[in-house]
C-alpha cells in the first residue's frame, strides 16, 4: 500500500471574493491508484476544494503539488495539469459543450492538438469506457441523465488523465443510475485511475472509499478509512450526515454484546458473515455453490443464453461496461449489476451457483476478492473459468485460492 | 418542444445517411423553382412529390408534418386574402361597396396572382421542410464550414445551438412555475411576470456563459471546436433521382413558360 503520491495539499486556504473563507487550512495526500470520498454538508467547502485540484482555483495560501511538484499557474502548466487531472461537474449540461457526443468527447484532444486519427481513437476509446458507442451523432438534449453524465465522464477519458476529480457523481440520478455509474467509478480505478469524488451520500460512499473524508467548514473534521471516518457519531452528526445503516447496525449489536465492536462490515456480506458467527452456524453450512467467470472478450463465440439454459435457476451478475452490454445484446437478465461479488459470495455460501460476466482486466478481481473472503471466514467457494467447469472435474473442487493466479495471469 | 421534435425527426431520418449535399441540392433546387415558376402547377406538383417523399419513404408521422403546415398556411392565406383586394388587372369576378369611397373588388388577374403566390408558399415551404426533416443542424455546420463560412461564425452557431435547447427548458421551468402561483392571471400580472422571467433568465444565461467558458478551460481549450465531419459518401443512386427530379420540374416549368401557359 506504499504507493506513490500523486496530489497532495498544503495548508491550502482559499477566500472568496467578498471575504468568505472557504477553504480554512487544510492539508492531505492522494496515492496513485485511490479512492477517496470527500463527505460534507453543502457549503463545507467541497467544490472549492476539488476546484484547486485541476487549477480552476488558485488557494489564496499554500500549495496543491501534482507528482510531488507545485502546481504552476500559466496556462501551458495549467493545460498539462488539466490533461493529467480530469474534472467531471455535477451538473453535465453545464459540461456538454457540443451538439454532438462525438464532438464533445472530442473536444478535450482536439485542443490537445492530437491529429485526427488520434481524436477517433480517443473518441472510440472513451466511449467504449462509459459504454456509449453508437452514440456518436447524438445530441445532448435527446440523452437521459445518466447517459449525459457518462458522456461529460467520456469527454475527460478520452484526454487519459491520471487523477479523475468527480463533484457530486451520482446528484440527479435514479438510485439504479447511481449504482451503474460508482460501479463505472470503480471500474475506472481499477484501470488505473486515481479517483476523488465529492458527495453527501455515505450509503454509496462508505462502501465504495478507500479513505474518507469529512469536510465541515473548510477544515478536515476527520480523514480516515470509511469504517473509522463515518464511525464517530458526534463527527458525522457535526457534519450533518447520516452514520451508514451498516455501519450502525453493528455498532447497536456491539453495544448489546452481541458483535465484536472492531470488526466493522463494510458490506451486505461482512454483515451476514458478523450474523452467522453470532448464531454460530459454522458447524451445518450446506455445500457452498460455484462462481463460474465469463470473461467476455474472450468468450465471444460462446453462446451464453443456451449455456445459461442448460443450468436453470442460475444468478447472473455483470461486472463492467461491456460486459453489462454483452447481457442486453444477448437479452440475458442479469440479477446483480452493483457489488456482483459480494452477491456472488452470498449466494454460494447458501449454496446456490452463480455466474459473473466481466471483462478481461477485472476477471482477476473476483478470485482475488473472493480468495480474500476464503481466507478471512474460513469457508470455501470455487471460482471457475467459463469452459473449465465442462472439461474438468465438477464444479466445487477447485479452490478459490489456486485460481486466483490463473486468473490474475490472464490480465494486462 | 417543437425544435426539439424538428431536429429529433431530421436525427431519426431514415433519409439521415444520405449525403447532406443530395438533400440540400433538391430542397434549394425545388425551392428555387417553385420561387421563379410563373405558373402554380410546378409548385404544386414539386410540394406534393416532396411532401409524398417525406411521408413515405422518410417516414415523417403524417399528423406531425400536418402540424408543421399549420403555421405556413396560415401565414400565407392572411396574405392572399389581401393580395386579393389589393392587386388589380382582368376582368372583375366580384365588388362590394360597403360605404360609398370604400370598393372592394376581386379580378382575374387578382384572384390568378393570389393562388400562385399562395401554391409557391406551400412549394418552398414544402422544400424548406424537407430539408429541416432530414438534414440535422449539426450536418448543416459542416456543410457550412466546407463551403467557407467563416469557422468563428460556425462554432459560435454550434454553442448558440447546444444552448438554445437548455435555455429553452429553463424558460418552461420558470414560466410553469410562475403559472402554478397564477402568475398570468391578469394583463398586469402577466407582464410583470414575464418581465421577471427574462430577466431570470438573462441572469442564468450570464451563469452558464461562466460555467461554458470554465467547462472549456478544464478541458484545456486552445481555439479549437472539434467537428463531427465524417462524410457520408455521395451516393449515385440517391443523387441521379435528385438531378433527375429537378431536371423534370425544370423541363415542366420551361415547357409551360414557353408554352405560355399560365
Amino acid at each position: 500500500m506504499n504507493r506513490k503520491i500523486i496530489l497532495e495539499a498544503r495548508d491550502v486556504r482559499y477566500r472568496y471574493p467578498g471575504n468568505r473563507e472557504a477553504i480554512k487550512g487544510i492539508s492531505f495526500h492522494m496515492r496513485r491508484g485511490e479512492k477517496i470520498a470527500l463527505v460534507g454538508p453543502n457549503g463545507a467547502g467541497k467544490s472549492t476544494l476539488l476546484q484547486m485540484f485541476n487549477g480552476m482555483i488558485r488557494p489564496t495560501s499554500g500549495t496543491i503539488l501534482f507528482n510531488n511538484e507545485p502546481i504552476q499557474y500559466d496556462s501551458s502548466s495549467l493545460r498539462q495539469l488539466r490533461k493529467k487531472v480530469g474534472y467531471v461537474v455535477q451538473n453535465p449540461d453545464r459540461q456538454i459543450i457540443a451538439p454532438t457526443v462525438y464532438q464533445d468527447v472530442a473536444f478535450g484532444p482536439a485542443n490537445l492538438r492530437y491529429d485526427e486519427n488520434a481524436i477517433r481513437e480517443a473518441v472510440a476509446f472513451a466511449l467504449r469506457q462509459v459504454g456509449l458507442v453508437g452514440f456518436e451523432r447524438r445530441a445532448p438534449h435527446q440523452l437521459s441523465g445518466g447517459e449525459k453524465k457518462r458522456v461529460a465522464i467520456a469527454g475527460v477519458l478520452a484526454m487519459d488523465p491520471d487523477v479523475l476529480v468527480f463533484d457530486e457523481p451520482t446528484s440527479g440520478l435514479d438510485p439504479s443510475g447511481s449504482e451503474d455509474l460508482m460501479e463505472l467509478l470503480d471500474e475506472l480505478n481499477h484501470d488505473g485511475k486515481t479517483v476523488i469524488i465529492s458527495t453527501h451520500d455515505v450509503e454509496l460512499a462508505y462502501p465504495w472509499a478507500d479513505r474518507a473524508i469529512l469536510l465541515l467548514d473548510g477544515r478536515i473534521l476527520e480523514e480516515d478509512v470509511p469504517e473509522v471516518a463515518f464511525g464517530n457519531p458526534d463527527h458525522v452528526r457535526r457534519a450533518h450526515l447520516s452514520v451508514p445503516t451498516l455501519l450502525d447496525l453493528s455498532q447497536e449489536l456491539g453495544r448489546r454484546g452481541l458483535a465484536q465492536p472492531e470488526r466493522k462490515p463494510r458490506s451486505v456480506l461482512d454483515m451476514v458473515n458478523i450474523i452467522e458467527n453470532l448464531l454460530n452456524r459454522s458447524g451445518n453450512k450446506p455445500r457452498s455453490g460455484t462462481i463460474t467467470v465469463c470473461d467476455v472478450d474472450t468468450a465471444k463465440n460462446v453462446s451464453l443464453p443456451a449455456w445459461l439454459e442448460a443450468r436453470p435457476g442460475l444468478a447472473v451478475g455483470a461486472m463492467g461496461t461491456r460486459a453489462k452490454q454483452r447481457a442486453t445484446e444477448e437479452r440475458i437478465s442479469l440479477e446483480f449489476t452493483y457489488g456482483v461479488i459480494d452477491k456472488c459470495i452470498l449466494q454460494a455460501l447458501l449454496g446456490h451457483d452463480s455466474l459473473i460476466m466481466t471483462t478481461g482486466s477485472m476477471a482477476g478481481r473476483v478470485a482475488v476478492r473472493v480468495g480474500a473472503y476464503c481466507r478471512e471466514s474460513g469457508n470455501s467457494i470455487s471460482v471457475v473459468p467459463m469452459g473449465a467447469d465442462e472439461q474438468s472435474a465438477p464444479a466445487g473442487t477447485v479452490d478459490a485460492e489456486s485460481k486466483e493466479e490463473e486468473l490474475s495471469r490472464g490480465n494486462p | 418542444m417543437f425544435e426539439e421534435l424538428l431536429d429529433g425527426i431530421a436525427q431519426n431520418s431514415s433519409f439521415r445517411h444520405i449525403h447532406p449535399g443530395t438533400k440540400i441540392l433538391l430542397g434549394l433546387g425545388s425551392l428555387l423553382i417553385c420561387l421563379v415558376s410563373p405558373t402554380p402547377v410546378v409548385p404544386v406538383l414539386s410540394g406534393v412529390v416532396l411532401s409524398l417523399v417525406l411521408l413515405i419513404p422518410a417516414r415523417v408521422s403524417p399528423v406531425v408534418y400536418g402540424e408543421l403546415l399549420v403555421a405556413p398556411a396560415i401565414f400565407a392565406v392572411m396574405s392572399v386574402v389581401v393580395l386579393l383586394f389589393l392587386l388589380g388587372g382582368g376582368e372583375v369576378i366580384w365588388q362590394f361597396n360597403p360605404v360609398p369611397w370604400i370598393n372592394l373588388t376581386i379580378t382575374t388577374g387578382s384572384l390568378g396572382q393570389s393562388i400562385l403566390v399562395l401554391f409557391r408558399v406551400f412549394g418552398c415551404s414544402v422544400s424548406m421542410f424537407f430539408i429541416v426533416l432530414t438534414t440535422p443542424l449539426t450536418d448543416l455546420f459542416n456543410g457550412m464550414k466546407r463551403i467557407g463560412v467563416p469557422i468563428e461564425l460556425i462554432d459560435l452557431m454550434m454553442i448558440i445551438y447546444r444552448y438554445i435547447f437548455i435555455m429553452y427548458a429553463q424558460a418552461f421551468e420558470i414560466w410553469q412555475a410562475q403559472v402554478m402561483r397564477l402568475g398570468y392571471r391578469r394583463p398586469m400580472e402577466a407582464i410583470r411576470s414575464f418581465s421577471m422571467l427574462c430577466g431570470m433568465l438573462f441572469i442564468s444565461s450570464w451563469n452558464a456563459g461562466e460555467a461554458l467558458v470554465r467547462a472549456m478551460d478544464c478541458r484545456c481549450y486552445d481555439g479549437v471546436f472539434p467537428s463531427l465531419d465524417i462524410p457520408e459518401p455521395v451516393q449515385m443512386r440517391s443523387l441521379i433521382p435528385v438531378l433527375l427530379y429537378l431536371a423534370g420540374l425544370s423541363g415542366i416549368l420551361l415547357a409551360m413558360t414557353a408554352g405560355g401557359l399560365k
